[in-house]
């Protein structure tokens, strides 16, 4: 559904996306992830045609860019970051003006009014004019002028930034839903969105795709082996050398006071058999703790250049 | 053809909504009709002067007295310096341009509805017109003419303006450079009369001296000379508005 091929933005010197090729099929819904700066916004600006690539070929729905760029951005619904609407029109009057400008047939403005409505549940505002509406409402009604026109591809940029905890869930909820039927890219920062709302996660960076891959994947793909932490009572000298012989496990260190940090193969769990081993030596078990690294971890070892830091500490799950 | 009509117009109707929903059009309808009635009252109480020689009251009311000038010159940034601008400012550019459509057709909306609010300043004036008619014969074609011109130099400052505003995402400075345009090109046209010598230039000068068009149309003479003069120079802006618009992008 959308085709990029070594495209790259160039400011004077600096390359803001360097060389970055990709291909996303239709319906996967996908997350540009990175630190603020790293060139997701240039990349999407690019894709969307708002933004001349300075090399490169971006083919969107079969619609070259350097082709028909007008045919494209018909292909594309963009909700640009910070959602900008004229403040001063009604929701049903911008939807219209929307719906001219993305050329509906006349004959299906009603239908896709109704349903982009529906859809975003912005029914109770349409009257209200735009500018005294909450950031939640607002951002929904961004997201139903980039989707009147039933647009194969969608793109949000950082579509939660600035939406409170429950308007952030119910965001994300309609995302997840749009990608049913939509070619979703969507940008973000924050990690555990990324984790909820898609199938396929690139990590960019310094304008660079540096991973590529399911959420799970990457998690296991960076982090390595997953770990195991046990706390017994009653542990003596020779419990490193029990708990390695369980089966599956590859490494056993000794933190003190009877904790044990226990790494396995992925394809394993090693967590019963720890407890009948406890059970058959009399150890009492305090704590028995399975060690998943996040998305996070993932991200922070992957775009943070100084090498002290990139040791990364898995956090409990 | 018939979408880019569509679009173009709806890109029109919201910035008349969005003119008409800010306090901004109703203060300049305000302080243009007061100075125009005011300019108005001047003129009548001027000609009603036994000792002043008779003229059209009319003819002065369009272009022949410094306050037709010092307001138009003033007003028309007043009118374009939010058309592009405000649009950059608040990012719905992006939204726009995204979208099927041309950076044309952005213009050339934008600029209808910055000339439809100007046709509808000037709409209430034609009372005077109706007020003279009970107290004397008047003559209407060169009333007409009058509107003629004033609509020209609309198309050419309105022009001017919209480019302007193409050029900044604050409003204010779109307004301060579309002013010094305007005050340039009107003034161009004045220098002719400091210039003593009879060349080419001061020929040339003479051609675009955008008062002595103005008295033109108002003694009902529409030259199509000063037409094409008024609305190419307006055209040619509105094409380099286009053309800023797409180089903008690039940043």
């Amino acid at each position: 559904m959308i085709e990029v091929e070594r495209l790259s933005k160039t400011y004077v010197d600096v390359a803001v996306v360097d060389d970055i090729s990709f291909f996303v099929p239709e319906g996967q819904v996908l997350g540009f992830l990175g630190p603020n700066g790293a060139g997701k916004t240039t990349t999407m600006r690019m894709i969307t045609g708002f933004l001349p690539p300075s090399a490169g070929r971006v083919v969107v729905a079969g619609c070259d860019l350097d082709q028909d760029p007008v045919a494209l951005r018909r292909r594309v619904g963009y909700l640009p970051e910070n959602v900008p609407l004229y403040p001063e029109m009604r929701v049903d009057e911008y939807l219209r003006f929307r719906a001219d400008v993305e050329e509906v047939p006349r004959g299906e403005l009603r239908e896709n009014l109704e349903y982009v409505v529906e859809r975003c549940l912005i029914g109770d505002v349409r009257r209200q004019v735009i500018g005294t509406l909450s950031k939640g409402f607002r951002q929904r009604v961004g997201l139903a002028g980039a989707l009147i026109h039933q647009p194969p591809v969608l793109i949000l940029d950082e579509p939660t930034v600035g939406l409170d905890p429950n308007q952030i869930i119910k965001i994300r909820e309609l995302i997840r839903e749009l990608g049913r039927e939509h070619t979703v890219v969507l940008s973000t920062h924050i990690l555990p969105e990324v984790e909820q709302i898609c199938e396929r996660v690139f990590i960019i960076d310094r304008g660079r795709i540096v991973a590529d891959g399911a959420p799970e994947e990457l998690r296991t793909r960076m982090v390595g082996n997953p770990v195991v932490r046990v706390t017994l009572s009653g542990a003596s000298d020779g419990t490193v050398a029990d708990l390695a012989l369980v089966p599956g496990v590859e490494g056993v260190t000794d933190d003190g006071d009877g904790r044990f940090r226990i790494e396995h193969s992925a394809d394993t769990d090693p967590r019963e058999a720890i407890f009948r081993l406890a059970v058959m030596r009399g150890w009492v078990l305090l704590e028995l703790a399975q060690e998943k690294a996040t998305l996070e971890d993932v991200f922070v070892r992957i775009t943070t250049h100084d090498a002290a830091s990139a040791d990364v500490v898995p956090q409990e799950v | 053809m018939a979408s880019g009509v569509r679009k173009v117009s709806a890109i029109t109707r919201r910035e008349l909504v969005a003119y008409f929903s800010s306090p901004l059009a109703y203060i300049v309808m305000t302080a243009f009709l007061l100075m125009q009635g005011y300019i108005f009252y001047l003129i009548v109480s001027y000609l009603n002067n036994p000792m002043t020689q008779a003229m059209a009251p009319l003819q002065l009311f369009f272009g022949g007295t410094i306050f037709f000038w010092l307001f138009l010159l003033f007003l028309v940034p007043v009118i374009t310096m939010r058309l592009i601008a405000e649009e950059r400012r608040s990012g719905t550019i992006e939204v726009l341009l995204t979208s099927p459509v041309t950076e044309g057709q952005v213009i050339v909306g934008k600029f209808l509805a910055a000339f439809a609010f100007y046709l509808a300043l000037w709409l209430p004036t034609l009372i005077y017109v109706f007020i003279l008619r009970q107290h004397a014969t008047i003559d209407l074609l060169p009333v007409a003419a009058g509107y003629v011109g004033v609509a020209a130099l609309g198309v050419l400052f309105l022009g001017v303006g919209t480019f302007t505003s193409t050029l900044t995402d604050n409003q204010l400075i779109a307004a301060i450079i579309a002013f010094a345009a305007i005050v340039l090109l009107f003034s161009v046209g004045l220098i002719e009369q400091l210039l003593v010598s009879s060349s080419a230039i001061k020929a040339a000068l003479g051609q675009m001296n955008l008062w002595t068009q103005m008295d033109d149309y108002a003694k009902g003479i529409v030259d199509t000379r000063h037409l094409v003069y008024e609305l190419s120079v307006g055209i040619l802006f509105l094409f380099l508005a286009t053309k800023s618009l797409e180089v903008k992008k690039w940043r």
